[in-house]
């Protein structure tokens, strides 16, 4: 005999009905709560994708190359990167050295914020309080210290420093200007801008915004009346979204992906240098008695190295080789050398310096540059052909690869890592990766163990040279040092490569992987 | 039922209770750093040592648990170290998209793989059964990624009726739906012609069938009565899998969906965040289990929740 389920009398079949009015309700009410406007993009709308989550427009600790073409877009900073890769003013009429600690900053007359408030000279120097005070800020490790600000009247100031800061014009690109009372100590969530235009919805959490035109802006107004934001990290999701229209512009293309979109009608592909360097950078940790701490042997595995072949084969021609020691498009730049492939010179070499057995073990995390593991799968190939042998280590994004670069967790010999220069300037690039002290490499803060006193020497003086033609020279001179103390393998530049509808016209895709979006139009 | 009700929520809780903890001390346990991530490869030793301050990473991990449990009773989960906002928020803000392709993948699986469980049941051992049993061992072999790509070229480039990504416009909620159904359906059918082709096979039906009763209703009322709370379990597990996200999907269609949440917050290291996905996900696959049960005695009359059956 059952037991009947003691309750209200409701019969199974409507208490069944009910749940399942409920169910339905639920579905359409949550499916209404998320779901956005129909349709494709309008004739208005430039709709960009990116790959990687904006999480804010702010940039004290996060700035991914492309993430720079919607921020700029909002907020706006006293200079910023110029095409040619010297910097030039946006939110200053005029900044000019004025003496060796001192720089004269004229504002911009008649500037606004996107809600009617005025620029003001309070704006930067809370600005730059605000950068240097927030914990791991990604812009403060390339300010060798922060400038104070010293009001002249009320448009113009001096920035004064205890050091000469020569390429403190630079470095103000990276600080992005907020009204003084609304910034704050960390990545700023909300907030208005100067920029060409305003947040007019966000999903932090989907990485989507949505823009729109700021009718106050102080330069000439943008032609896009509305940008659509998304996050699209999976490739091939993006590769479809551009060929079906849904995407007009889509970032940081692989080769492979390249080779699926040239050709295609309607998409056109836009490519420029890039800012980063990538290396396959020694171990400088290694005592006296190790092979690898002679810069002979160093130079001698490099002959190992196929540059030519990776370019092309590996690569599909979407980098180019290093002939220096950063990016050929970094200003200062100084062509010191070219990688050459010649393994039997590479075993002479060894042998002539009784290197005759050799192991190199190769770190390297997942992403770090396109294709890394079919680079370093190659580079397993060409070392064995010289007899050595190698073992490789791959990191998977997040981690303990810091612990082993740092020697904490392990040895290796060699580690596939990049460098980005987000001023445009040779010289921060030098400063991040060679200018290490026995000091800094206590704490082991020197790049990868590189502590090489006379370099270090070059590059600081070139840093704090005022005369543009004394620091050229002193450019040159650091960079052939560094070259000629052979820190890496091989090294590469990757190329920044996007893909747009052919509708996106004035779209100028610059080395920081980056365009104004206010030079943006769409064509019918 | 009023004493196992609060029984089942206590027992809820409990799991929800235990499964953070386990995976609050997992997640310490794992190499990598936050700081490293938070602060980027430029930073010193001497910045890291302060973002480990800022977050509390520097006291030692009981303590760190012990401010977390705190945490946890007063529904305070921290901060996202990568949002830089609450962490609870940032995942409510993800799962109303989850819910809803959960929803709808399992609306959908339901409708298609019950009448088809039933069709192949009805066709035992036949060539059409046989058909139909490849291609639900195709749709379970096929990977969701695989799936998903072939559905967004055919759909959104061959044939473009649907949005290739996002959830901006209705129709994006088709084609994921479709692609995470798939499995569901193959799964589900094959579940259903089991259960359904040895209900079929019951003494008591013989008789009924005997008697005259139609095969409409001695299949869908008989032997689907019968069938219902293994299939509904069923249903109701997979439903309660895909609220912890559907991670390759959400990916392949850029759906802004907790599981994709919760890939990013463990490459970054964001113990925060993996905290309240993980409390989150968790409350609501226990919730929905609950409910399962709660339903049995609706699909069954001779089911007492919290007692045996009596004969």
């Amino acid at each position: 005999m059952t037991n009947p389920l003691t309750g209200p009398q409701l019969s199974r079949r409507q208490l069944l009905r009910a749940a399942a009015a409920a169910g339905l309700f639920a579905g359409v009410g949550t499916t209404a709560a998320c779901a956005g406007p129909t349709g494709l993009p309008g004739p208005g709308t430039l709709t960009v994708a990116l790959t990687r989550s904006l999480v804010s427009l702010d940039n004290k600790l996060n700035q991914f190359d492309s993430a720079v073409t919607v921020q700029r877009a909002v907020r706006q900073a006293l200079t910023e990167i110029g095409p040619d890769i010297t910097p030039v003013p946006v939110l200053a009429e005029t900044m000019e050295p004025d003496g060796d600690t001192r720089w004269t900053v004229t504002l911009r007359e008649g500037v606004e914020y996107s809600d009617g408030r005025p620029l003001k000279i309070d704006d930067v120097a809370t600005a730059l309080q605000m950068y240097e005070q927030v914990q791991g800020s990604f812009v403060a490790s390339f300010f060798p210290e922060f400038p104070t600000v010293v009001p002249v009247d009320e448009r113009t100031f001096h920035l004064d420093s205890e050091q000469p800061i020569p390429i403190l014009d630079a470095l103000m690109a990276l600080i992005l200007i907020t009204p003084a009372e609304d910034n704050e100590a960390a990545e700023l969530q909300e907030g208005v801008g100067t920029g060409p235009y305003l947040v007019e919805r966000s999903n932090r959490g989907a990485g989507t915004y949505t823009l729109v035109r700021n009718d106050n802006y102080w330069g000439d107004a943008p032609e896009v009346e509305r940008v659509e934001v998304r996050f699209l990290p999976e490739e091939a999701s993006r590769i479809i979204s551009v060929r079906s229209g849904e995407v007009d512009v889509i970032d940081s293309i692989s080769p492979d992906s390249r080779d699926q979109l040239e050709g295609l009608p309607g998409v056109s592909i836009e490519e420029s240098s890039s800012l980063r360097l990538n290396q396959i950078f020694y171990n400088f940790r290694k005592p006296a008695s190790n092979p690898l701490s002679d810069a002979r042997v160093r130079e001698a595995l490099s002959f190992a190295v196929d540059g030519e072949s990776l370019v092309k084969n590996v690569f599909t021609d979407a980098v180019t080789a290093a002939e220096g020691v950063v990016p050929d498009s970094l200003l200062g730049y100084h062509k010191t050398g070219t990688y050459q492939y010649d393994p039997e010179r590479a075993r002479r070499m060894l042998d002539d310096l009784g290197v005759g057995d050799l192991s190199l073990k190769i770190i390297w995390q997942t992403g770090e540059f396109p294709a890394d593991t079919s680079v370093m799968e190659a580079l397993t190939e060409m070392f064995g052909a010289i007899d050595i042998r190698t073992e490789l280590q791959q990191f998977e994004p997040g981690g303990n690869i810091l612990d082993w670069r740092q020697g904490k967790a392990g040895d290796w010999d060699l580690l596939g890592n990049g460098f980005s220069s987000p001023t445009g300037l040779a010289i921060t690039m030098l400063q991040g990766m060679y200018a290490g002290t026995a000091a800094k490499e206590e704490t082991r803060d020197t790049y990868q163990g590189y502590v090489v006193e006379p370099v270090e020497a070059k590059i600081t003086r070139a840093a704090r040279e005022s005369d543009p033609v004394r620091r050229e020279k002193y450019l040159a001179e650091a960079q052939q040092a560094v070259w000629d103390s052979w820190p890496c393998a091989w090294a590469f530049v990757p190329k920044s490569v996007l893909a747009r509808r052919e509708r996106v016209g004035g779209l100028s895709l610059a080395a920081s992987n980056s365009y104004p979006l206010a030079d943006v139009r769409l064509e019918a | 039922m009023l004493t196992y009700i609060p029984k089942r929520i206590g027992q809820g809780l409990l799991t929800v209770f235990l499964t953070v903890s386990v995976v609050f001390v997992l997640i310490r346990m794992a190499p990598g750093d936050p700081a490293a991530a938070y602060a980027g490869p430029l930073a010193t030793t001497e910045q890291l040592a302060a973002v480990r301050e800022q977050f509390g990473l520097d006291r030692p991990v009981w303590e760190q648990y012990l401010i977390f449990i705190q945490q946890l009773f007063t529904g305070q989960l921290g901060m996202s170290y990568s949002f830089q906002a609450p962490a609870f928020e940032v995942v409510l803000e993800r799962l109303p998209y989850t819910l809803t392709l959960a929803t709808a993948s399992i609306v959908l699986a339901a409708i298609v793989a019950i009448p088809l469980g039933v069709w192949m049941a009805n066709r035992a051992n036949t060539g059409k059964e046989l058909g139909a049993n490849m291609l639900t061992i195709a749709g379970q072999s096929m990977p969701d990624f695989w799936t998903g790509i072939m559905l967004l070229s055919l759909f959104a480039v061959v044939i473009p009726v649907f949005p290739a990504s996002g959830f901006a416009t209705w129709d994006g909620l088709v084609l994921p739906t479709i692609t995470i159904a798939i499995l569901q359906i193959a799964l589900v059918s094959r579940m259903v012609r089991r259960e359904m082709s040895n209900n079929l096979a019951l003494p008591y039906l013989t008789v009924a069938r005997s008697r005259g009763i139609a095969e409409r209703v001695l299949t869908w009322r008989y032997a689907m009565g019968t069938a219902a709370i293994p299939v509904f379990t069923a249903l109701g597990t997979r439903f309660a899998a895909m609220l912890n996200g559907v991670v390759v999907v959400e990916v392949v269609f850029a759906w802004p969906g907790v599981g994709s949440l919760i890939v990013r917050a463990l490459e970054t290291r964001d113990y925060p965040l993996i905290q309240a996905a993980v409390v989150v996900t968790s409350l609501l696959a226990i919730a929905v289990q609950l409910l399962i049960d709660l339903a049995y005695p609706l699909l069954d009359p001779r089911v007492r929740l919290g007692k045996a059956a009596s004969a």
